[in-house]
């Protein structure tokens, strides 16, 4: 089954839509479902042109496919647990928010939180990544724990921070401090980054790119050939000042001062 | 008629210990007070009566008309957002969060673009603080960081630390010890025993090698970071492990630089490391009045300190997302009410463009920058001289503040409180 869902022309565009009822399996029971625009509720159809071709009666089956300008339509994908979401266009904040399974391809742009607390399945953006993707929530001190998410151009700032467990790949650049508080999980950017992996506790973080800024606290245990990638890294252990136990490989021979 | 023991309600330090003078119903006289609170209590220029804009120019109106206008702006509005809160009363900032909660709007106010990413990290890891008197009576080596207390807190030095005679510290300018980190050589740091340059953007660096050091593994740390010398790192780090009780204050050189909350945050981890080897406490210096009195306020209703979203009815908590600066910057709200700020003169172009496009209400007893992009202002008493109300000193000690003079204006509480039964009544709840 796929339902498609194209994004009305709106009065004010700027106005964040909140949707977190566009998962594929609320859709087994039709399309009669809530989305906030600002501080009113509407319906789906309200904001959305809907058309659904064939029928299904597990939500593995189900494709949502978002077309039209759906660059402020937060919470796509949150809690989902099955299914396929194609947006074609950029998607607003908070995309596959503790997402647990499922696919969800983005042809355009993501916005920030894109991959949130994420447990399982995948994601993958064509574009680029806004800050703190694939990152942990405010306060909270567990990330993403599962899945994979991976980007085709670059993640702004804090991508991968509380990292736990999961796969995340960045093949642009990442901005500043990718990867900050790590504890598990494999972090790969195949682009530059910028103080990466600060009071990294544990997991492994790959940088084929350039590091800018290294921090002064990670410990250079030698050099490491990766077959696969025919490059050799500088492998470091750290962060030094939070006791860490995280592996952090950097193409090239790492530090100038050394 | 001299008022002695006055609470100047300038900056976060709330002094309290002003003396006033006043003659006819003004204030004439200030002592005790430094610079920034003298002119805040002497030479008040306030606004006379409501006015709005006729298109042409300003025309004065009552306060029943401008609140009928403001509660209609903000009843119209499918996203507003509630600014400010820090230049008054915790009584009225505590009807703004109901207000909010009532229209299903954000309520933010002036740490978004201060501390507001010292309380993200507080947030993470915690905060081993204490009170000021604590510091004055008992700190024997005091950090000031990306901060300029001379400029910034005039008389911090002088009541609390550097200059100020404590229980144990009994000729404290001997006494005391005072570091200062900051990227370029300010006045605080000509009375420092220890002044630390670092490279712009380098304190997370620097932050990083010290937590390093003082845990016994200065081997890793390059000869030099962020443009600090390692000895100079080991030096530091030898005298906030000898210290007796220690204190750091950091400012908007740590939060409002590149890594924000991350950097208060790796302050804060340092402070744990140095309390295996000795007591020590980090604060921040925080700007207006009451701004740590929004925290406080804004906590006690919703739960968050800041950036509180109740579009969808129930608090939502998200900086980046939920603050002011990122709703404007993204032209998300459509009406603005201002109340004790002056977002026009602090926020960034983008962030002020999109405010003199919607409907702009300020409840402000100043003419000041936004009055230039609002639609309408109406004008409260001022809290600490015309108006009594409560306000939290910058560690969390609430302090009452008095009205000195009778001016007939009516307070910020009243004013609110009127928006809000207006808008009730509006919504026939």
């Amino acid at each position: 089954m796929r339902v498609i869902l194209e994004a009305k022309v709106r009065k004010k565009p700027f106005l964040p839509i909140e949707a977190e009822s566009i998962i594929p399996r609320n859709f087994l029971k039709g399309t009669d479902l809530a989305v906030y625009e600002g501080n009113k509720e509407r319906k789906l159809v309200d904001l959305f042109r809907i058309s659904v071709e064939g029928t299904a009666v597990t939500p593995e089956k189900i494709e949502v496919v978002l077309k039209g300008d759906t660059s402020r339509v937060k919470r796509i994908g949150e809690y989902m647990d099955a299914g396929k979401i194609t947006i074609s266009g950029d998607v607003g904040m908070h995309c596959g928010n503790f997402m647990s399974g499922g696919d969800i391809e983005i042809l355009g742009n993501a916005d920030a939180w894109l991959g949130r607390e994420m447990r399982g399945g995948y994601i993958l953006c064509h574009g680029n990544a806004g800050h703190y993707c694939a990152s942990g929530y405010r306060g909270e001190k567990t990330g993403m724990q599962g899945g994979r998410v991976e980007v085709l151009g670059n993640a702004g700032d804090y991508c991968a921070e509380y990292l736990t467990g999961g796969e995340v790949h960045i093949h642009g650049s990442c901005g500043d401090m990718a990867g900050v508080e790590m504890k598990g999980g494999q972090f790969i950017i195949d682009g530059d980054a910028t103080r990466p992996c600060g009071n990294m506790k544990d997991g492994t973080c790959m940088i084929f790119g350039t590091v800018r800024q290294m921090l002064p606290t990670f410990e250079r245990i030698g050099t490491k050939k990766l077959p696969d990638r025919k490059v050799t890294v500088t492998v470091y252990k750290g962060d030094v000042a939070n006791r860490g136990k995280g592996i952090m490989m950097v193409k090239g021979t790492g530090r100038s001062d050394e | 008629m001299l008022i002695k023991d006055v609470v100047c309600p300038f900056c976060g330090c709330l002094c309290d210990d002003l003396d006033v003078e006043v003659e006819n119903g003004r204030i004439i006289r200030v002592d005790n007070a430094c610079t920034l609170g003298s002119k805040t209590m002497v030479g008040d220029d306030r606004l006379k009566a409501p006015i709005r804009r006729d298109g042409k120019g300003w025309i004065e109106t009552t306060y029943d008309a401008a609140i009928e206008e403001a509660a209609q702006i903000l009843l119209d509005a499918d996203r507003p957002l509630l600014y400010g809160w820090s230049r008054t009363h915790g009584e009225a900032q505590g009807i703004g969060v109901h207000l909010a909660e009532l229209i299903g709007g954000v309520v933010d106010n002036t740490s978004t673009v201060c501390h507001g990413p010292s309380i993200l990290a507080i947030q993470e890891v915690g905060h081993p603080g204490c009170t000021l008197g604590q510091v004055k009576n008992r700190a024997d080596l005091i950090i000031y960081w990306g901060c300029n207390p001379i400029d910034a807190h005039p008389r911090h030095m002088s009541r609390y630390t550097t200059y100020a005679t404590g229980f144990f510290v009994k000729d404290a300018h001997r006494d005391r010890k005072v570091i200062v980190v900051d990227t370029r050589r300010n006045e605080s740091a000509d009375v420092a025993t220890e002044f630390v340059q670092v490279e712009p953007g380098g304190d997370y660096a620097v932050l990083s090698a010290l937590r390093a050091i003082v845990r016994g593994r200065g081997d890793v740390v390059p000869p030099s970071v962020s443009g600090v010398s390692r000895e100079q790192l080991v030096r530091v780090a030898e005298m906030c492990k000898n210290a007796k009780f220690g204190a750091i204050f950091f400012g908007l050189g740590l939060t409002m630089t590149a890594g924000k909350n991350k950097n208060v945050r790796n302050a804060i981890e340092l402070t744990d490391e140095l309390n295996r080897h000795t007591k020590f406490i980090i604060s921040p210096m925080r700007g207006h009045g009451n701004v740590y009195g929004t925290n406080e306020v804004f906590t006690w209703i919703t739960g968050y300190p800041y950036a509180v979203d109740f579009s969808r009815g129930i608090a939502f908590y998200n900086p980046g997302e939920t603050t002011a600066i990122d709703i404007l910057r993204r032209g998300e709200c459509d009406a603005c009410l201002v109340v004790a700020s002056d977002p026009a003169a602090h926020f960034p172009k983008p962030c002020v463009e999109h405010l003199a496009r919607i409907p702009v209400v300020q409840i402000d007893p100043h003419p000041n920058a936004t009055t230039h992009i609002c639609r309408l202002q109406i004008p409260g008493s001022v809290a600490g001289i015309d108006a009594a109300g409560t306000a939290y000193r910058m560690d969390g000690v609430p302090i009452r503040l008095k009205a000195i003079i009778e001016t007939g204006v009516p307070n910020d509480t009243e004013i609110l409180q009127r928006l809000y039964n207006r808008v009730r009544e509006a919504k026939g709840e």
